[in-house]
């Protein structure tokens, strides 16, 4: 179900290039089981395709196998996307160890240093000696941004349009796909640009596989194909685990380091495309022995150096430093593979090198830069390596966050040098890079920023500062994207469709805090990749052990295999037991709460006095300041203000946004929301996060007062800890407004807000959200946001008399706020046509359904606040209440004739209504009803098909009959005046009764609707419903 | 707040809040009085202007809804000096007592023939039914949208010949 909601520029096939006429759409089935292993590809074995199987469905729909490559090509990306799941194939997976993914792999590398560590060479007895393997991934990530991947195969040419960051492998795979000369083959980005040959990347992405996936399905149909890139390949870059696996090891006697051993474990090139390999059109290389052990294989005849010669004697593996006994060996490219990029192997070499070195320091007790120093004899390289450590402070500790900010922040720095040959492969006339990096990293969210990077660079004799300053400065921010990449996940934000944009998550100014004059002027437009912002100088290669080595400082934990990815970061941080963070204090307090509950729930008068916890306060903070957090996570937390809508609330009308005072009418009394800007004094600025997290998740304000559930920390609570935290940083980035808000006017005993202790251990769970796993990453998203962000069932569930929201069967069942009911959301829903996933996103994103109408009273902020999400975001939430209402995903026939039939029979008047119908036919027909003269004003949904009109309840038929309903959250859709001051209660009610027998006329007429209408319109209405 | 309209062909911009009534910029800022304040309620239709052709009742709409869409007022319908088809058969058929409500008919006859050139006496009725007029002059009216379905089919077929 989830599969068949795309994104628009996926539905309709916009953004295609332009003179491509009869595009058609493929999408690939890949086998259950496929891996690269390092060595060899290996995959389940196709049995049998049954095309029948897709030919009961509409359009023309092909098949392509080949191989085990198999695609399904429709007239649409959804035609396609519905016959490749209603495919049948047979496949026959071979025996394999499945613990072998990439993850697995990863962990294993790393932990492998500690395991290592145990196993000392007994044959060296003063020395210790230190193994350690790092990882450089197949595929860096899926791609850049979502986005198709187009191929155009002939006889004499291929063309492709799509992405990629390493177009001659490209171009290699697609030349063994083909058979076509490499000057037949050409490479167009998605808006007609030529691809340059360059490499601008750190690796190879998914965009070469879903162009040769293109290639191969354009080449059997001979019409062009396109294909649809987005998170769906991270499962190729699953599959593709590593390319490199390099091993270090060394002894160190004395501070000295001796028989260094650098491998390349794996035969060097570039992993081919999954298309290739599946289609078996990639040359399998040659035999070699099976997985390489995990220890040092001694398979592979070392070349050992001599002990005064510094060059390597393999020309592929490169080293400045001069050890005693060094053994340095690459295995060669095997016949068939994709030669990798030099500047790739370049920075691949450093990262191993530079991170193994660090760890060697580190572990050793010895200064890093020292270290490295004493195993250089090139002059020219310790001047630059002692200048930069000495401009960066390298021997200044750290300055440590003070008490009094936030302690999310874990600080620390690196060093990383690197030297690599020039074109004629001489090192001493090559360029000499050295580099410090500071980081920050967020332990809640695994966010990472560069907070700080000098460079020295030794250009050879010719050296424009400025002009390489520049050239670096962009090239670090270019290339420090793709490190601090996110991975999606259940509480990630953005589907990427708006991913140009996302693309600069990270403001340049957070990034990289400009240590050099000569870079005043830096391009803060943009971070996406120029045209010639290409990383093509080998001297960035230190610049990814520089951030590996970095992170280590800040958080102990080495990361061995790139990307750096906050997901990354975040999950290790978590497994990490250095010490009690935050969140495992959290989750005891948390469990203890639990224990307290189920006892508690024996006498509810025994629960007050055992759930008496009094609260501490919490130690007021100085307002963090602005540019503690990054851009990307102040970023994150507006998307996550927009999900919670905290504006609606937190803002009195007329007010500044966030300053509170708004009245809130309960049956328990009158409440007023808080000031929320960070103003010191009057409102959030002294909260930590620890206290800001304390009242979201526990409804407890800083100073250990309780706060009531009119603010929705039940839901709350569901936030994961890395929304809160954006949010925190969204908050506290906001212009401080001092207001104090009215005190509240509640009646005895409410006003006693430690009883909400009580309450809390009644009612409220604090555990935060877990995802179904039997449910789609889609559901799961729409779940987070609807039950936790969103609130939504703060107004539709309805509550209790102690203002609890109810559960079970009474989840999403309606309830009233304000004065308005707000619909059942569940299989309660009164509609008079059903709704779908289709209408609801429509409604939830547009404000408009056309078989339900327009989003009025208070579910207008809602739809305004919703219009700020990524669309992926709206989909999941219409996702997840489709599935509560048990409705399907699109309209079907039936639903759109029954609607019409519906419209049709409101087409005439009811009779014996002489009053209702004459207020009706002069006060609404002009807009509700069909003249047969096309109106630009007329409401567009017939009130035949009005969810309030069927309602048991009048209420929002009575609201939108005084008040209007004004759709300012949505420009284009109309707007109707309110008749207040027009009609007197009894004509209301005439009109009601009227409306409801012409368009509801298989509901029966509401009661005492004068009533109703009359407690209504006092401005300070009760909150409880009316009686049907 | 700035917003652009396209006005009578013109494009104006007028600085006014988003949920402001298109009539009252229209008439206010725009100096645009061929549409009538009636109702204020969009029952009455003397407010009626087309938008992309169609009618719309200019004192219910949002002037942020009315942006980016083709406005035209009974001000700018005629056409190169020559009145539409529409206004000359309401001349010809002298349909105004007081003449407030007949902005609203013009405009809705208009976009009924925009839509259905040759309408049945029925359908204009319906046209009609929600545009109100107190003088009682509905009998002209009718003949005066009787003979403007006449003369705009004449006007067409000489606008094709030429």
């Amino acid at each position: 179900m989830s599969k068949r909601t795309l994104p628009s520029q996926e539905n309709s096939g916009e953004g295609l290039p332009s003179q491509l006429t009869h595009v058609r759409y493929g999408v690939i089935v890949r086998p259950p089981y496929y891996r690269w292993n390092g060595e060899r590809f290996e995959s389940a074995h196709l049995v049998s395709v049954d095309s029948a199987s897709v030919a009961s469905l509409p359009g023309q729909i092909d098949v392509v196998v080949e191989g085990n490559f198999v695609g399904v090509v429709a007239e649409s990306l959804a035609a396609a996307r519905d016959a490749a799941k209603q495919l049948q194939i047979e496949w026959q997976t071979i025996p394999h160890e499945p613990n072998k993914t990439l993850k697995q792999t990863l962990k294993h590398s790393e932990k492998t240093g500690s395991e290592v560590r145990s196993l000392r060479y007994q044959e060296s007895q003063a020395g210790v000696s230190a193994q350690r393997v790092y990882g450089w991934p197949s595929r860096m990530r899926w791609g850049n941004h979502p986005g198709w991947v187009v191929a155009d195969v002939g006889d004499y040419h291929l063309k492709i349009w799509g992405q990629t960051t390493t177009p001659l492998a490209l171009q290699q795979d697609l030349a063994s796909l083909t058979a076509l000369d490499a000057s037949q083959i050409e490479l167009y980005s998605l808006d007609q640009q030529p691809m340059s040959s360059q490499v601008s990347g750190l690796g190879r992405h998914c965009g070469d596989d879903a162009a040769v996936d293109a290639a191969l399905m354009s080449q059997a149909l001979g019409c062009p194909v396109a294909v649809w890139l987005d998170a769906r390949y991270t499962q190729d870059v699953v599959a593709l685990g590593q390319a490199q696996r390099m091993s270090l090891k060394a002894e160190l006697t004395d501070s000295e380091i001796a028989r260094y051993h650098y491998r390349q474990a794996n035969s060097s090139g570039e992993v081919a495309a999954v298309g290739l390999w599946l289609s078996g059109r990639a040359t399998e290389p040659a035999a070699m022995p099976e997985t390489m052990p995990e220890t040092m294989p001694e398979a592979i005849p070392e070349v050992p150096a001599g002990d005064s010669d510094p060059t390597p004697l393999s020309a592929s593996v490169l080293s400045p430093y001069v050890f005693r006994d060094q053994h340095l060996s690459a295995r060669l490219q095997q016949p068939g593979q994709t030669p990798s990029s030099a500047t790739l192997v370049g920075i691949q070499q450093a990262f191993a090198r530079e991170s193994f070195l660090d760890e060697v320091a580190r572990d050793s007790g010895q200064d890093p830069v020292s270290l490295r120093i004493r195993h250089l004899k090139d002059a020219r390289s310790i001047e630059l390596i002692e200048s930069v450590a000495k401009r960066a402070g390298w021997q200044v500790p750290l300055k440590k966050p003070a008490d009094s900010v936030p302690q999310d922040l874990l600080q620390g720095r690196g060093f990383a040098f690197a030297q690599l040959p020039d074109r004629h492969q001489r090192m001493e006339t090559g360029v000499r890079s050295a580099w410090i990096a500071d980081v920050a990293v967020n332990r809640v969210t695994g966010d990472v920023q560069l907070t700080r990077l000098i460079v020295g660079q030794d250009d050879g004799p010719e050296v424009d500062t400025a002009g390489l300053q520049q050239t670096l400065q962009e090239r670090i921010l270019g290339e420090a994207r793709p490190l601090l990449g996110q991975a999606p996940g259940f509480d990630e934000w953005g589907d990427g469709s708006d991913a140009p944009e996302r693309g600069v998550e990270i403001a340049p100014n957070a990034l990289v805090k400009r240590d050099s004059p000569a870079v005043t002027q830096t391009k803060t437009s943009s971070l996406r990749p120029a045209p010639d912002d290409l990383l093509t100088g080998a001297e960035l290669s230190p610049g990814v052990a520089v951030i590996a080595n970095a992170l280590f400082d800040a958080t102990g934990i080495r990361f061995r295999q790139p990307p750096f990815t906050a997901k990354r970061v975040r999950e290790a941080l978590k497994a990490s037991t250095t010490e009690g963070t935050a969140q495992q204090r959290l989750a005891k307090r948390a469990t203890g709460r639990r224990w307290l509950a189920a006892a508690a729930l024996t006498t509810v008068a025994g629960t007050a006095v055992m759930a008496w916890p009094w609260k501490s306060t919490l130690a007021p903070v100085a307002r963090p300041a602005a540019n503690l957090y990054s851009a990307e996570t102040i970023e994150r937390g507006r998307l996550v203000a927009a999900a919670g809508d905290c504006a609606a609330c937190h803002t009195s009308e007329g007010g500044s946004t966030n300053v509170g005072g708004r009245a809130f009418e309960t049956p328990f009394g009158t409440l007023y929301s808080t000031n929320i800007t960070p103003d010191e004094a009057t409102g959030i600025g002294q909260w930590s996060y620890a206290a800001f997290e304390r009242a979201m998740r526990h409804g407890i304000s800083r100073d250990g007062s309780h706060l009531y559930p009119a603010f929705p920390y039940t839901a709350f609570a569901k936030t994961s800890d890395t929304d809160l935290q954006a949010l925190y940083a969204y908050l506290m980035a906001q212009p401080a407004v001092a207001a104090e808000k009215p005190a509240n006017e509640l009646s005895f005993p409410f006003n006693v807000r430690a009883l909400m202790a009580g309450w809390n251990v009644l009612y409220h769970d604090p555990t935060p959200f877990q995802p179904d796993p039997m449910q789609s990453e889609l559901y799961n998203r729409g779940a987070y946001l609807a039950e936790g962000l969103g609130h939504c069932s703060a107004c539709h569930t309805p509550r209790n008399a102690m203002g609890a929201e109810k559960s079970g069967n009474a989840y999403f069942a309606g309830a009233f706020v304000d004065g308005w009911e707000a619909p059942p959301l569940n299989t309660l829903s009164q509609a008079p046509v059903a709704w779908s996933e289709g209408s609801l996103f429509d409604y939830l994103r547009h404000g408009e359904s056309a078989l339900h109408g327009v989003a009025s009273g208070p579910m207008a902020p809602v739809v305004a606040g919703l219009a700020e999400l990524p669309e992926y975001d709206v989909r999941a939430i219409a996702h997840y209440v489709a599935a509560q209402m048990q409705a399907p995903t699109g309209n079907s026939d039936m639903d759109v004739a029954g609607a019409e039939q519906r419209v049709a029979s409101a087409m005439v008047s009811s009779s014996g209504m002489e009053a209702g119908e004459r207020l009706f036919e002069g006060a609404c027909a002009a807009c509700h009803v069909e003249t047969g003269v096309p109106s630009f004003s007329r409401a567009s949904t017939s009130l035949a098909l009005n969810t309030n009109v069927h309602s048991d309840h009048p209420d929002n038929v009575i609201q939108s009959i005084l008040g209007g309903v004004h759709a300012d959250h949505v420009p284009g859709i109309g707007s109707m005046p309110g008749f207040a001051d027009s009609f007197s209660n009894t004509q209301v009610a005439d009109l009601a009764t009227y409306l409801r027998a012409r368009f509801a006329p298989d509901k029966a007429p509401w009661q005492q609707l004068e009533k109703r209408i009359t407690d209504l319109r006092q401005p300070h209405h009760n909150n409880t419903h009316s009686t049907p | 707040m700035t917003l652009k309209l396209t006005v009578n062909g013109q494009v104006r911009e007028v600085a006014v809040p988003l949920n402001t009534p298109l009539l009252n910029v229209l008439r206010n800022d725009l100096a645009l009085n061929g549409p009538k304040y009636g109702c204020g309620l969009g029952e009455c239709g003397a407010c009626s202007v087309l938008i992309d052709g169609m009618a719309a009742r200019a004192c219910v709409l949002p002037v942020s809804a009315a942006a980016g869409h083709d406005i035209t007022t009974l001000d700018g319908l005629s056409q190169n000096g020559q009145l539409d088809p529409v206004q000359q058969a309401f001349i010809d058929a002298q349909a105004a007592q007081c003449g407030y409500c007949l902005n609203g008919m013009i405009i809705t006859i208009r976009a009924l023939l925009n839509h259905n050139a040759q309408p049945s006496p029925q359908q204009i009725r319906a046209a009609l039914e929600h545009n109100l007029c107190r003088c009682g002059t509905h009998v002209e009216i009718l003949q005066a949208a009787q003979r403007a379905v006449v003369i705009n089919a004449a006007a067409q077929q000489e606008a094709l010949n030429e």
